[in-house]
Order: C-alpha cells, then structure tokens, then sequence
C-alpha cells in the first residue's frame, strides 16, 4: 500500500471532521460538507488539563462550531481526549447558564441582582480600600489558579504586591503542585522538569509512581502506551500505586503498597541500587553532593549509605504491605537502574501528602544515583493538572513566597529588582510571605481577612475539608468578589460574581508541565458582558487608585492604559513579563514574544532568551550544553552538564536523607479504612465545566465510592448500594462500585462531583506538608457502612438562582 | 436452517455454477426484499401487525435472566413485581398498545440501563426471569459501530467511555491500543455502555449498541 499515514489522515480529514461539527451527527457526506463551512479555524491550547494539547477551534458566523487537534503540535501529536473535543459547547452563546452580567448581594443571604460594571467596580473597589484603610494592608487576598492565563496572574499579582502592598497573592496550585516545586527546588536546584515530552518516545523504562496518567493525562498516556507497545519486550513500565488504576493496565510491574508507606519503598529502591552497585559513580561525583535535615548539612556517600541501610527490602516490603514482596523492590530498582533512559511520572499522589516535598525528593534521588538525568529518555517528570499551573503560577509568580520568574519573596536583593523594574518605589512589596492557602482560608475564618478575591476557582468545593473553610467564606464580614464563567459552589457564597471571558474569547498565554508557552488568541466574542480578567484589573486598580488616593496602584497598570482588552492588552502584559521580567532568570522567555508563539504551531520551551532559538522551539532538555543556551551561558568547567539553578549555590544536585513518614491520620479501630480521592477521564475537578457538557456528564452523572471487593464481602456491600463515607470532618453518602481497584482497606472516590452528598472534600483532611503547604487529600481515615440498597441518583450541578 | 441445507446440497449436486457462498448471498437477498414487502405492508396496518411482533429491539431489552421470546409472553404473568423492585426504575411494563406483550417488563437502556443488581429475578414468581447471577447475565450483547464511533472512525480521537463505564472492564470490554473491543464471551448486555456512550446517531443509535442477540432463539419444547 502507497499510503503513507499523513495521507490517510488527509483522506480521512473529510469524514472525520463530520464528527467534529458536533458529536450528535452521524456519519455522512452531508455532514463532512457541514464541517468545511466552518468558516474559520483558531489555534489555541485545551482548557483542561496541564498536557497543553494544541487544538483547532472551528468558528462558523462568529459561533464557536468544533475543535480538532493540531497533528503538527508536539504536545499531543494532533490526539485529543473527549473533553478536549467538546468544550466549544461553553464557549460564547452556546451554553445558556453561562454568567454573563456582574451579580451583586451586600449580603450573603440575600439573592443577587444584576448590576453595571461600573458599578461593580467601584463596589469592589470601595471594599478592598475599606478593608485597607481599616485593618491594614494584609486583610486583602487574592485566590488565583491555575487555570488562568498567565497575563492575568501576572497583572492581579502585580496589582496585589506593588499597589495593595501584600503578599497574600494565592492560588489553587498550591493545592496540586507545590510539593513538586519545592521538590525541583531543593533537589535539582531550578524549578520544573528538566526534559520534555520527547523523553516518552525515548525512555525505555517507565516509573510511574502517584499518578494514574491513563485518566488524568490521557492524551499523554497514549504516547507511553505508543512506546510500550511498539517495544513490547525492551520497554518496561512500572506502576506504583495504592489502587489498580487504567494506568496499570500497560505496567509490568505493579506495586501495589499500602497508603503512606511510599517514602520507604523509594528508600527501599535506593537501597537495591546501592547494594547491587548499580548507581552512576561519575555521574554522583562530578554533579551531586548528599545532604540532610533542615540546615541542609552536607554529609559523604558512607552516611548517605548507612542511612538507606535501614530500609532494606525485605524490611520495607512489610511496611509497604499490599503486593509488594522484596523480589518486586529488588526487580523494579534493577530496572530503573539498568535501563537506557527511565522516566520517572507522578503527579498528585506523591504531591498531595504530608511529606510530598520529600518523595518528590526521593524519586529524584534515584534518578540522580543512577544518572538518570539529562540523556535521552531520562527524565524525573512531574506532571501539572492545571494547563498553567507551570506558566502563570510557578512562573509569573501566583503563591505567596514566589514573585515573577522564580525569584523567592524573602530575598531582598530579588524583591527590589522586581520594584525597580516595575518602576514603584524600592520597599513596596512587603519582605514577608502572604498566607499560603489553607492559612489564607484559616485567616477568612478567623476574620483575619476582610476582603478576598478568588478568581476562576471554586476552594468552597476544592480545598480539603471544605466545610470548614465554607464557613469562613460564609461570614458577612468576609467580602467576596468571584470572577469565574460559571456558577459553582464557591459563587454561592460571593457577595460579588463577575463573569469573565472564557477562553478563546480573550487573548492570552498558557504555559503547559513541559515548559512550553503556547498562545491563544480571541476567536469568538464572550457571551453577555463577560470581560477579559486583565480588563477587569485594570479597571479595578484605577479605582483602588482613587480610593485609596495612592499614586503607585496606578503605577501598576500605567503601562497598560488605553489597550484594548482583547489583544493590545494582554500583548503589552506579556510583553513586560517576558521582556523585563524573565530577562536573565532561567525561564528566560524573551523569545517568545507574541508574533513567535503565533507562527509556531505549539508553542516555545524556556529558556529561549533569543527570537532564532525561541523559533526553533526553545529548550528540549535544561542543563546539557548545546542543548541549552544558558547552560552555555553559565558554565563553570567543562563538564557537558551544567546545574545552573538559582536556589543551589554550589550548582549541584542534592541527594537528600529523607526517612519514611506515614500520613497524618493513620485508620483506627474507629475509623478502619483508608480513604483516597482522585479523577474521572470525563470530568475535571470540579466538574464546573464537564459537567455542563451533556455527552460528558452523561458517561458519569456522580460520583461513587469504590470498594475492594474483599472489604465489600465483609461488609455485606453489593455494587450500586448506597454506602456512607464518614470520617472525623464529615460524611457522604455515595453509590459503590465494588472492584479491585484500591487495595483492600483502602477506599477511592472520585471529587468531582458537586451534589452535597457526594462533594467527597467535605470528608478529606486538611493537614498540610510542612514544606510545601500542599495538603494531603491523598490519605484520611473513615469509616464505610450500607445504608440502604441501590436508588436513582440524579446529576448536580449548581444553578444561579434568578 | 433446514432449508437453507437443502438448497445448498442441491447447488452442488446440479452443479451450479454460483459458488456456495454466493447462493446463500442470492437466498438472503431474496428475504431481505421479502422482508421490505412485508414490512410495507405491515407499515400500512401497523396496529394489527405489531400487536404479535416482539418488542424487543437493539437497545430495548428484556431484564436479566429473560426466557426467550417465544415463551416471554406465555410464561410472564405480568405481576409488575420486577419493575417495581427495580431501585433504578430502569424497568417498565408496556402497555396495551402492545398486544399480546402487554404488560411485561421492558430495559431501554439508552435512557436507564441495567445496574445489574439482580433484584428482579429474585423477586420473578415465573421463572420467566430465571434467577441467576450477575455475570450470566445475557440480555444482548453491545456492538461497537466502528463508522461511528469516535475512537475507532477518527485517526486522532481518544474516548473509552464504554470501558470506563462497564462493570466487567477487562473482561467484557478490552482496549486495543486505547480502542473499545467487546469480548462477546463476557458480555452482559446490561447497557451501561450505551448509556455512557457520548456519541448519538441520528437515527437516535449511539456508537456501541446491545442487540438481543440471545432473545430470539427457538425454544426447544
């Protein structure tokens, strides 16, 4: 056959764009012909996940009509998962419950009314300088997220830190990916992965650990699967999870460890690779150096050897429980060890514990003994949930101790850089960090905080042990300003509800888990008088200006006055981020100026400091030189790589002792089961999205509770019954599905779901790692019980009500 | 069958040039347009017809443990006690409309599919649901329409909402490399799959649909 695959894709092109003008037509030419009327087609970046997948949005007479993958994009090849294919459906005017007039209560239980920007403003306005002027500079928060663009953290920061004076500038990463912030930070010294996607097709063994890719990650997944399935007998995947999940299903090796023991069985694989010598002498000579505690004291390889000694695997596969048997330790390290490339993948089940900061360190650990590290297919890679959790949060400085481009608040050489080059006066940004997000929740609960804006997230539903904090947001002294697209559970207790444009109806940039930045530009028009956030800021500083009659809040937005919202706006932003901002920082995106990421079919990998080297894509792989511009830039010797990070002075990679630490609530006679949360392929966190796509919500109406069939036997529980959930915080009642998914002892539910019942975060603990102030809604205690059989549920979402 | 048999043998005995697959072709062309006659003129007089014509249909199916058919009718005494045991409410009697197979239970599962909690043959009085477990159950069997569905047509598309969804995954449904294929040995017919399925026809079918596969076998007396 003559047909290479780009040309049976053509051939295809036709047929297969019938189903992307909607999901409700069957195959004919009558709809191949519907789908090239699409008069026009947009590049941008999903929505959802933080895989940066690069799609085409259809617009037919200015109304959003499909989405298709960009084959040529390096992120997803082209492939899009479901959801992917299917948020046009909230786009513009074709989804009715969309916010689309600022909505305005003095009180929390009164009911809203419409009311006029203007309005609305000054309303927001006027409260933040109350709040000001009568209890200070630190009882005003922002909430942010990583699902906003990167111009919007940037300017909202901006905002908070030059104008307000405050560090209390948060976001919603702080729930899913601190711990593997502070884990590049301390391990690797720079923050973010060092490889790329490439590093799929190139590993020849898989380490996944906490991550169940093949749901949460599905377009990614594929390319592992690719790999596996091409080299079925070279390629070796490990799955190390608590729970058989979809992602197990391609593992060679499954490590099924009871929850909270993952701390030693990295040690445990440490141990095999010491014992067995299989680490890399060199490479630990010329690059790495071991140290331990909170002083960070260098200690010698024997001390770091007689530390592991205490985890030997026939010792530690009796802490793990479940499956694990020392053979599985022992065999897992060799492979790790041995293989040409192996790439490390985790995401929230190693973030989202009480000592996510050090498993992250303990992967990297492994990667650094055995020199798996800067060649090709070796990788230590987290993955993001958020599409830019990694761009606007980490980078442009969207957490309390973070300021743009990775420079650390507490540092005042750092901080007045950053005052110079905003041009506001040096000591204008406090040198104290602001709350970190369950402290900031903690301080609205408190009345510490009077005034708080939560933009495109919803914490009532998210942050762990929700009730609790729902309470806080419910006090009347407590002012609430959401911006987002949609009601949802933390709109319910606004005082103020500003609707935003959604994405393809603004302009702006996402930066995605491989540090790509990839460009969206406005496509169709927002539905109602939803704006773009940056226009909402900057309307908002120019009246705190006024309010608070001080010059240097407008300072801020100077730069930016008299652009247009849709584009000049949020240009002249990223224009000072990147320009002023990254310039000699190590996500140098200086050539990713707008007109760059516009002709790139995906986008450009920092560092790209040039315009030629941004065009070429960026950076593949940090550190190696040749690879790196800055590796060249910065080198000290003649080593190939070179450790550049800013947090390490000795441009090393640290080893770290860390010992193993269970959960913070371990199960007891009381409440005998581990309880672990998670994701659905349908639905994305809180579903406030998903969910209002019919074809979606419909393949997954609600949540369930899933049970191993062993403690489903002892418990007398048969699939579909009702089973309560109950734990020290709270209860839900939810229905089973009995499977061997979680190990026995251990149940999972998903949390997406957005029903009072089912809203499983009102039963998560919200303990927190020190290090990371990431909470551990991976593990809590609770107790399961029938109480009735089966019965209909119906699916929730929440309603404005008018 | 017999039939079928006969004229076969005789192809070859007479030496007929069609080759024996092509006969048969011939045969069932010959029903098949029988069939639209008839199915033109029973249109004309459809009361009449459908009054004996079982309701049973690609996603219209009778409730686990169903007796075929041939007997349902005869056997069910229309008690309603399954559709009212039924905690989904996924079964429901039909009504006179439908003749002869009034009142007897009916799972459309497109709209409620069957969670198979086993409930309704528990609580059949007949034997017209035998009471059997859940993984023998048979009420079809799901058909994926490769031409429609989104992973198995489209080069680039990645959806598994029917394995996601199916409560014998692995076993009643498998991936081929991330595509949904259904494993007939081990598939239930409970529906939930069509149920899931994000695409919709236009003839109203979805992507993967459970045809009575087993509810039309002759009856052994």
């Amino acid at each position: 056959m003559g047909l290479s695959r780009r040309e049976f894709i053509k051939r295809t092109a036709a047929l297969t764009a019938a189903s992307y003008v909607g999901m409700n037509l069957p195959f004919s030419n009558e709809e191949s012909a519907h789908a090239a009327d699409a008069d026009t087609w947009h590049k941008g970046t999903c929505r959802l996940c933080g895989s940066g997948c690069r799609l085409e949005l259809g617009v037919k007479n200015g109304k959003a009509v499909a989405l298709r993958g960009i084959p040529e994009s390096r992120t997803n090849k082209g492939y899009l998962c479901m959801k992917g294919m299917l948020f046009y459906k909230l786009m513009g005017d074709n989804h009715p419950e969309r916010l689309k007039k600022p909505l305005y209560r003095a009180k929390k239980d009164q009911p809203f009314k419409e009311i006029s920007w203007d309005e609305a403003l000054d309303i927001a306005a006027k409260e933040f300088a109350k709040a000001v002027k009568k209890y200070g500079n630190d009882s005003v928060a922002y909430y942010g997220s990583g699902q906003a663009l990167t111009e919007e953290t940037y300017i909202f920061q901006k905002v908070m830190r030059g104008g307000l004076q405050t560090n209390n500038v948060e976001g919603n990463p702080r729930l899913c990916m601190a711990s593997a912030v502070g884990g590049y930070i301390t391990s690797f010294g720079a923050d973010e992965p060092i490889g790329s996607y490439t590093n799929f097709e190139r590993a020849s063994c898989f380490f996944i650990i906490g991550s169940n890719t093949a749901e949460a990650h599905p377009v990614l997944f594929r390319r592992i699967m690719r790999r596996k399935l091409d080299n079925k007998d070279t390629v070796k995947v490990i799955n190390a999870d608590p729970r058989v999940s979809p992602t197990s299903r391609i593992a060679d090796l499954h490590l099924q460890f009871e929850p909270g023991t993952d701390l030693a069985l990295l040690n445990a694989m440490a141990y095999v690779i010491l014992e067995e010598r299989l680490y890399d002498e060199d490479f630990i000579t010329n690059y790495a150096v071991f140290r331990m505690g909170k002083e960070k004291k260098q200690v010698d390889f024997n001390q770091y050897k007689a530390f592991v000694k205490d985890y030997s695997p026939e010792k530690v596969a009796k802490i793990c429980g479940g499956n694990i048997t020392p053979e599985k330790i022992k065999k897992a390290a060799r492979w790790f060890a041995k293989s040409e490339g192996t790439m490390s993948i985790w995401t929230m089940g190693i973030n989202q514990r009480k000592r996510g900061v050090w498993a992250n360190n303990l992967i990297h650990n492994l990667h650094i003994l055995t020199g798996q590290l800067c060649k090709p297919g070796a990788d230590s890679f987290s993955l993001t949930g958020q599409p830019n959790a990694c761009g606007g949060v980490r980078e442009g400085g969207g957490l309390c101790h973070i300021l743009p481009a990775h420079r650390l608040v507490k540092k005042d050489k750092l901080r007045h850089e950053v005052e110079k080059l905003w041009g506001i006066p040096e000591g204008r940004i406090p040198p104290k960090p602001g709350y970190h997000t369950v402290a900031m929740f903690e301080a609205v609960n408190q009345g510490k905080i009077k005034a708080i804006w939560i933009n495109c997230t919803s914490p009532a539903q998210s942050l762990p042990n929700c009730d609790k904090y729902r309470k806080g947001m419910k006090r009347e002294d407590v002012f609430m300003v959401v911006t987002d697209i949609f009601p949802t559970k933390t709109t319910e207790l606004a005082n103020l509800i500003l609707p935003t444009a959604f994405i393809f109806e603004k302009t702006g940039v996402y930066g995605c888990t491989e540090r790509r930045s990839q460009l969206t530009v406005k496509a169709v028009d927002a539905p109602g008088e939803a704006k773009p956030e940056v226009w909402i800021v900057r309307e908002w500083a120019l009246r705190l200006a006024k309010e608070l009659n001080d010059p240097v809040i407008k300072k801020c937005v100077e730069p930016f006055l008299g652009k247009e919202p849709d584009y000049a706006l949020p240009k002249a932003i990223w224009d000072e981020y990147t320009q002023k901002l990254t310039k000699g920082r190590d996500n140098d995106l200086r050539g990713a100026t707008y007109e760059v990421l516009e002709q790139l079919p995906d986008g450009v990998q920092w560092p790209a400091p040039t315009k030629e080297w941004a065009l070429k894509g960026g950076t593949d792989i940090k550190f190696v030189r040749g690879l790196d511009p800055l590796a060249d830039k910065h080198a000290k010797n003649d080593l190939p790589y070179q450790f550049y990070g800013p947090a390490h002075p000795d441009k090393k990679l640290w080893i770290w002792l860390r010992p193993q630490k269970g959960p913070e609530e371990m199960p007891d006679s009381e409440y005998p089961f581990y309880l672990s949360t998670g994701r659905i392929i349908d639905h994305w966190h809180t579903s406030s999205m998903t969910g209002r796509i019919v074809e979606l919500m419909r393949a997954n109406p609600y949540a369930y509770v899933e049970i191993n069939p062993k403690d489903a036997e002892k418990l007398g529980i048969k699939p579909g019954d009702m089973v309560e959930v109950v734990s020290r915080r709270g209860r839900n009642v939810l229905p089973a599905k009995v499977y061997v998914g979680p190990c026995e002892g251990m149940v999972f539910v998903y949390w997406h779901d957005q029903d009072e019942e089912r809203m499983i975060n009102r039963v998560t603990k919200d303990a927190f790692d020190p290090g990371s102030k990431e909470p551990e809604f991976k593990i809590c205690a609770c107790r399961i019980k029938k109480v009735s059989g089966p019965k209909p549920l119906k699916p929730f979402l929440v309603q404005m009500k008018a | 069958m017999k039939l079928k048999n006969k004229k076969l043998s005789k192809n070859k005995k007479s030496g007929n040039p069609l080759p024996a697959d092509q006969s048969k072709r011939l045969l069932l062309k010959s029903l098949g347009s029988a069939g639209i006659f008839f199915l033109g003129l029973s249109s004309k007089k459809a009361g009449a017809f459908s009054l004996k014509a079982s309701p049973v249909k690609t996603n219209v199916l009778r409730p686990p443990g169903a007796v075929p058919e041939d007997i349902f009718p005869s056997k069910c005494i229309r008690c309603g006690r399954c559709v009212e045991v039924c905690p989904y409410k996924a079964i429901r009697p039909l009504d006179i409309r439908s003749g002869v197979y009034a009142g007897t239970p009916l799972v459309f599962v497109e709209e409620i599919p069957c969670y198979l909690c086993m409930k309704c043959v528990e609580v059949c009085p007949t034997g017209t649901l035998r009471p059997i477990n859940q993984d023998e159950t048979r009420m079809g069997l799901a058909v994926i329409d490769k031409h429609a569905c989104v992973t198995w047509s489209q080069e680039l598309a990645l959806c598994r909402t029917c394995y996601n969804v199916c409560p014998f995954k692995e076993k009643a449904i498998k991936l081929d490399e991330l595509r949904p294929v259904i494993i007939d040995k081990y598939c239930t017919g409970c529906g939930l799959c069509v149920h899931g399925c994000q695409v919709t026809q236009k003839n109203g079918k979805k992507a993967i649909n459970v045809e009575p596969i087993y509810a039309f076998r002759t009856v052994k007396w």
